[in-house]
Order: structure tokens, then C-alpha cells, then sequence
């Protein structure tokens, strides 16, 4: 209800003020109204999945915050988390698609290690940049066939507020991560463009010879970024 | 044809020949496609050639710039300038957000908007964030792509980068629709445009240089975050009801 006693000299002197303040509370109070969520239990795959990036999500964190331990040796470590939790075979082979069936055991077992290579050589380099950064897990949902999706937010820092979902599918040995997707662009989405034309060109051997080519000089990016 | 004479076209004029048809030498001179086309880019012989084009621009003109302003400008500062420039487009996101029939963010953006032209010094400061309100990106392209515009073909403007039939009408739309109602000269988006482009490369340096190197493909890696990053944004996060059965599974 309005209040009638304000005076009119009031009104001249506050109004445009007023008037904003009134504006703007109105409208962030509509938008928390639209935004507010509808409650849903989490069901058990959901939990399970969303335990298993909390706990990567928090490992990772802290030795990134570590910065007295050689960058050397937080690689290394950081590979025994992520590596431990993501299911590398599936992804290598989600990247190839129909490709995976045009290479030798040899070839894919080979390939598997390779790109395991080839990923830490990537992102292994860039974690000199962490600033304090902190992950918040948003949201979880299960996909019709059992898969897992949690949706987590980077708080902080040069990418504040993007959007990072991992997908996870259960295995024998629990829960593991089989694509990461930032801000709609998958990873293996992404690495499947790529390795398809070089697969679709000269066969799995360029494929192999380019990531091993790659990997020998991954070595050196490591070097000059780490300082 | 006159076999002698000064040649009667501006200086400008045979410039800009100059320099269209090195763009389009370089389209059409680089090596030929092997393998499949991707179905989302079937320009991808020209797109490669453009791709270059700006790649070398990047390499010699804006990264230096950007080089010289990471030099010069301390990270924070850009980081704020970035605001502004975002502020400065929400009346863009406003409009695109109402013509998608997103209300909630509209009414966002124009808290947004309030909140941080004033109280937050023409955007320096996101204070709006602190009260909840989220930005939202809302552009023409996302608009076409709202009422069922594709994002594909995918294709490479010279300068402008990776891009779409649809959004290049999009960019095009959303320049001019901050230069009539307004009246603001077409210079001011322009350079809005461009100081945000330097500002973001600048921050960008490091993480741009790091892709190049890693990927085994730059240009396919390019084309295949900037479809997924628009489909994403027309998509907005929202729950996807049909499962990505070609992306996730074997069979």
C-alpha cells in the first residue's frame, strides 16, 4: 500500500531518486523472482557423479594453491588426480568415433597413451596461471542413458563466472569424467574435428606421427612457461 | 584499355584493391581441402584462406597492439575497461533480450544497466553482480537463432573472425541499431568495437598463444568452439531434452 502523507515538496526534491531506488529494487526483486529454482531431490547417480568432482574439484585446488612445490612435481600430481578420475580410454576413444575401429591394438594402445601425453602437455603448461580461483558446483543432471552431467561455475579471475559441465558415466571402479565442456565446447568434441581429418587423410599413422611430433615439442612450452 | 596514364582510381581505392585481392589470392591459393567436409562449412577452402589472412593480421598488427597494451596497462584495469565495453553494449542485449521474449533477463540487463552506469562509475565496477543480477549476452545473431536461424555455415570475416550468414547479419544489425535511434555517430560503435577487440586480446595473450600452439588443427579447433559456443548461447544452458547419442556413444 502506498503511503498518501508524503509531502509534495517531498516528492519534487526526492523524486528522481526515489523513483530510480524504486526502480531498481522492483526489478531486482522481479528478477530473483523469475529466477527462483524449483526444488528437486538429487537422485543417487546424480550424488555419486557430483561426490566425484567435488573431491577432484577440491584436490586440484589445493595443489594449485601450493605454489612452494616445484611446478615440476604439481604436474605430476595433478596428473595422478585428474587421470585417476577421468576415464581416458573412453575418452580417446569417443574422440576417435568411427575412426577407432580402423587401428591396430597396437596402434590404439599407443594412441591412448599419446594423447593422455598430449593433454597434459596442453594444460600441464598452463598451470602457472591459477589465481585463486574457486569452483562452484551448480547443478547436476542425469541423461537417458545413465550418464551424469554436473555443471559448475569458475568463480574468480580472468574467467569469472564461466560455465564448466563434466560428464561423467559410471564404471566398474565408480564414477569417472569422460568429457569436460566449457561454455558449450567440448573437449572431445572439439579433439573428435580435429583428429578427424587428419585420420580421414593419412590414415591412423599421421594421427600417431602428429601427436607424438606434438608431444616431443609440448617439452618445450612446459620449459619457457614455467619459468 | 589505355596501355599508359596515370590509372584515374583514388590512392584509397587501389588500396583497398590491394588488399581485397590478397585476401582473395590467399583464399584461393591455399592447399586443397583433403578428407571430408565438414557439412557445417562448406566454405571451408575460402574460410582457411581468410582464416590465414587474419591470422597473419593477428600476428603483425593486433597481438603487437595488444602486446604493447598488456605492456602498458595493468591486468585490473583491463579487466574494468572490459566491463565498460560490455556495459556500454547492454542497450543491445536489452533489445535482443524482448525480441527473444526473455523477460527476466531484459529486466537484468537493465538493472544491470542502472546499477552500474551509475553506482558503478559507466561500468568500471560490476556492482550489479553483487545483487545478483547476471549479465546476459543476448545479440541479433542469438535473436535469429532464437526464431530458428542455424549457426551454420560457418564463415570467416576478414578482421571480423570466425562467424555465420546469420550472425554476420546479426553484427551488422546490432552496429546499426546503436548508430540510428540513437544518433550516435557510426564511429562511436566502431571504436567501441575496436578498443574492446585490443582490450580482450590483450587479456587473452597467453591462453590464445596456448591454443595455437597445442591444437593439431587451429583452424578445425576455431570452427568447432565458435559453432558450439553460439549453439550453447542460443541454447542457454538450458536442460538439453535429447541426449548427444552421436557424441557419447560407440554405436
Amino acid at each position: 500500500m502506498m503511503k498518501t502523507s508524503i509531502t509534495s515538496t517531498e516528492r519534487r526534491t526526492h523524486g528522481l531518486l526515489r523513483l530510480a531506488r524504486t526502480a531498481v529494487v522492483v526489478l531486482v526483486a522481479l528478477a530473483s523472482g523469475f529466477a527462483a529454482p524449483g526444488a528437486r531431490a538429487m537422485t543417487e547417480s546424480e550424488a555419486g557423479a557430483r561426490a566425484v568432482v567435488s573431491e577432484t574439484v577440491d584436490e586440484v585446488l589445493a595443489v594449485l594453491r601450493d605454489k612452494s612445490v616445484p611446478t615440476e612435481e604439481r604436474i605430476r600430481s595433478l596428473e595422478k588426480i585428474v587421470y585417476g578420475r577421468f576415464d581416458l580410454y573412453v575418452m580417446s576413444r569417443l574422440v576417435l568415433a568411427r575412426n577407432w575401429k580402423r587401428f591396430s591394438e597396437k596402434q590404439k594402445t599407443e594412441y591412448v597413451e599419446e594423447f593422455k601425453q598430449y593433454l597434459t602437455n596442453s594444460y600441464g603448461s598452463r598451470i602457472e596461471r591459477y589465481d585463486q580461483q574457486e569452483v562452484e558446483i551448480i547443478g547436476e543432471r542425469e541423461e537417458p542413458r545413465g550418464d551424469v552431467v554436473i555443471q559448475t561455475k569458475i568463480l574468480g579471475g580472468e574467467f569469472d563466472g564461466a560455465l564448466v559441465d563434466y560428464r561423467l558415466r559410471k564404471q566398474d571402479a565408480g564414477w569417472r569424467v569422460i568429457d569436460v565442456v566449457i561454455e558449450g565446447i567440448s573437449m572431445v568434441s572439439n579433439y573428435r574435428d580435429q583428429f578427424k581429418s587428419i585420420v580421414s587423410t593419412g590414415g591412423p599413422q599421421l594421427l600417431l606421427e602428429k601427436l607424438r611430433e606434438k608431444n616431443a615439442a609440448g617439452m618445450v612450452i612446459d620449459e619457457t612457461s614455467a619459468k | 584499355m589505355k596501355s599508359s596514364g596515370r590509372d584515374p582510381a583514388p590512392r584509397t581505392r587501389r588500396a583497398a584493391v590491394a588488399v581485397i585481392s590478397a585476401a582473395l589470392i590467399a583464399g584461393i591459393s591455399c592447399a586443397p581441402i583433403a578428407g571430408p567436409r565438414d557439412p557445417s562449412d562448406p566454405w571451408e577452402r575460402m574460410n582457411r584462406g581468410t582464416f590465414r589472412f587474419n591470422e597473419g593480421l593477428d600476428r603483425w598488427v593486433v597481438a603487437p597492439v595488444a602486446k604493447g597494451m598488456d605492456f602498458v596497462i595493468p591486468d585490473p584495469v583491463e579487466r574494468s575497461m572490459r566491463r565498460a565495453f560490455d556495459n556500454a553494449r547492454i542497450p543491445i542485449h536489452f533489445g535482443n533480450a524482448l525480441l527473444q521474449l526473455k523477460f527476466k533477463s531484459a529486466f537484468d540487463d537493465l538493472a544491470r544497466f542502472l546499477l552500474n552506469s551509475t553506482i558503478g562509475f559507466a561500468g568500471l565496477f560490476d556492482v550489479a553482480i553483487e545483487a545478483g543480477l547476471e549479465a546476459h549476452h543476448e545479440d541479433f545473431g542469438q535473436t535469429l537463432g532464437y526464431w530458428g536461424v542455424p549457426a551454420y555455415p560457418y564463415l570467416v570475416l576478414p578482421i571480423f573472425g570466425p562467424s555465420s550468414p546469420r550472425d554476420t547479419v546479426g553484427l551488422a544489425a546490432d552496429t546499426f541499431s546503436t548508430v540510428y535511434p540513437w544518433f550516435v555517430p557510426i564511429y562511436v560503435p566502431f571504436s567501441i568495437g575496436v578498443g574492446d577487440r585490443l582490450n580482450w586480446r590483450s587479456l587473452a595473450l597467453d591462453q590464445i598463444a596456448a591454443e595455437r600452439e597445442a591444437a593439431l588443427d587451429y583452424y578445425v579447433a576455431v570452427r568447432n568452439a565458435y559453432l558450439s559456443y553460439r549453439e550453447n548461447q542460443v541454447r542457454d544452458q538450458k536442460e538439453d531434452e535429447t541426449d548427444d547419442e552421436d557424441l557419447y556413444y560407440f554405436d
